[in-house]
């Protein structure tokens, strides 16, 4: 423990861990991040070439362009030298450069899905299966509804087995608590299967 | 609607990914890009004279950030007002995610003005030791202190 003066500003910073709350156009992630940050969510605005293909025109197509997002963030101070930030992205489309930017140091990440609505998330799922970011799916009860069961959105996306698929409420604090606690889960195992080769 | 069992036959493969081969993406050697010359959007990027650096492409959105303390004030004075703000607002740590949030500036820009006063000497940016996405003790004290939420 380190007893800094008391006259002082605190000066030494939390180690920062984050965890990515991606999603569709208007699924709940400022919600869910809202939920159970300690501070109203804040925006900050990046610029980025986005990536699309067509779903209608699966064949070549693929079309580049620079776009400004809008991404929202909160924070859960764990401890005084210990900060959890959640940001919350779009992910309706590739943007590559600022995906590589939040999952680069990221503990994991939770897509979150409208039942309803599922293709907006395919390219989040993808994604995070690509650079082998642990996440998990957590389906958005609106209004306490599934609009599926989770085995139809598990089939639905061809989420793999070691994926899970859970049920949540976004605007139940302890609801997106037992979600992040599902993605710390699978950080966890990662962190250890890491690290126990080197013991071996 | 009939729904084939789980886990059963060939894997599929999303609509969306059917006519692009899959491909990781690549490492970040990315600077934001900079607007040409009279473009509208060039008014943020006028704040960091035009330069890029390349060091901001390793500040990351978390990156605690602190101003280091006794910058001569009549130095401080003579930089541009944004400057001047993420000294002010980083008398206590803030993430450059947080800076660029308050200071109402594009990522890119935030990143660019934030190397460029560590770069000469007023802020400092912190690094861990260890990487804690490796590390179990870490993620264990997440674990916990969201645990604790009620
Ligand atoms: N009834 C109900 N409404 C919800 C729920 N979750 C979110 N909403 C509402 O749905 C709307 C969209 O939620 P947001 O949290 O803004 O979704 P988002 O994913 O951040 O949206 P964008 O950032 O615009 O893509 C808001 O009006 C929310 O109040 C829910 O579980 N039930
Ligand atoms: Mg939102």
């Amino acid at each position: 423990m380190d007893s800094a003066r008391s006259t002082e500003p605190v000066r030494r910073p939390p180690v920062p861990v984050k965890i990515v709350i991606a999603g569709g156009f208007g699924v709940g992630k400022t919600t869910t991040v809202g939920a159970i940050s300690d501070i109203p969510p804040l925006t900050t605005e990046a610029e980025m070439t986005a990536e699309s293909v067509g779903i209608d025109n699966p064949g070549q197509r693929t079309e580049k362009r620079t776009t400004t997002v809008a991404m929202d963030f909160g924070s859960v101070s764990i401890d005084h030298s210990l900060k959890l930030y959640l940001f919350g992205t779009p992910g309706q489309e590739r943007f590559g450069y600022m995906w590589d930017d939040l999952s680069r140091g990221a503990l994991g990440a939770m897509v979150v899905v409208d039942a309803s609505r599922l293709d907006d998330c395919y390219p989040a799922v993808d994604y995070f299966e690509q650079v082998g970011l642990p996440f998990i799916v957590a389906v958005n009860a609106f209004d306490g509804r599934l609009g599926a069961d989770l085995d139809t959105v598990r089939w639905a996306l061809a989420i793999q087995d070691h994926t899970p698929v859970v049920a949540f409420d976004a605007r139940n604090r302890t609801s997106v608590r037992d979600a992040l606690l599902v993605v710390l889960d699978l950080a966890l195992h990662r962190a250890v299967s890491h690290r126990s080769p080197l013991r071996a | 609607m009939s729904i084939p069992p789980e886990g059963g036959g060939a894997p599929r493969i999303r609509p969306f990914l059917s006519g692009a081969p899959a491909r990781p993406p690549a490492p970040s050697q990315h600077v934001e890009p900079v607007p040409q010359a009279g473009q509208a959007a060039l008014r943020p990027f006028i704040l960091t004279g035009g330069r890029v650096n390349a060091d901001s492409a390793d500040i990351k959105l978390e990156t605690q950030v602190t101003a280091r303390p006794g910058a001569p004030p009549h130095l401080v004075a003579a930089m541009a007002p944004e400057s001047q703000h993420i000294l002010h607002l980083c008398q206590s740590p803030l993430s450059v995610a947080e800076i660029s949030a308050r200071l109402h500036l594009h990522l890119g820009v935030i990143k660019i003005l934030v190397a460029d006063l560590h770069h000469a000497g007023y802020l400092d940016l912190h690094a861990f030791e260890t990487d804690p996405v490796f590390d179990p003790d870490t993620i264990l004290r997440v674990i916990n202190g969201l645990r604790a939420i009620h």
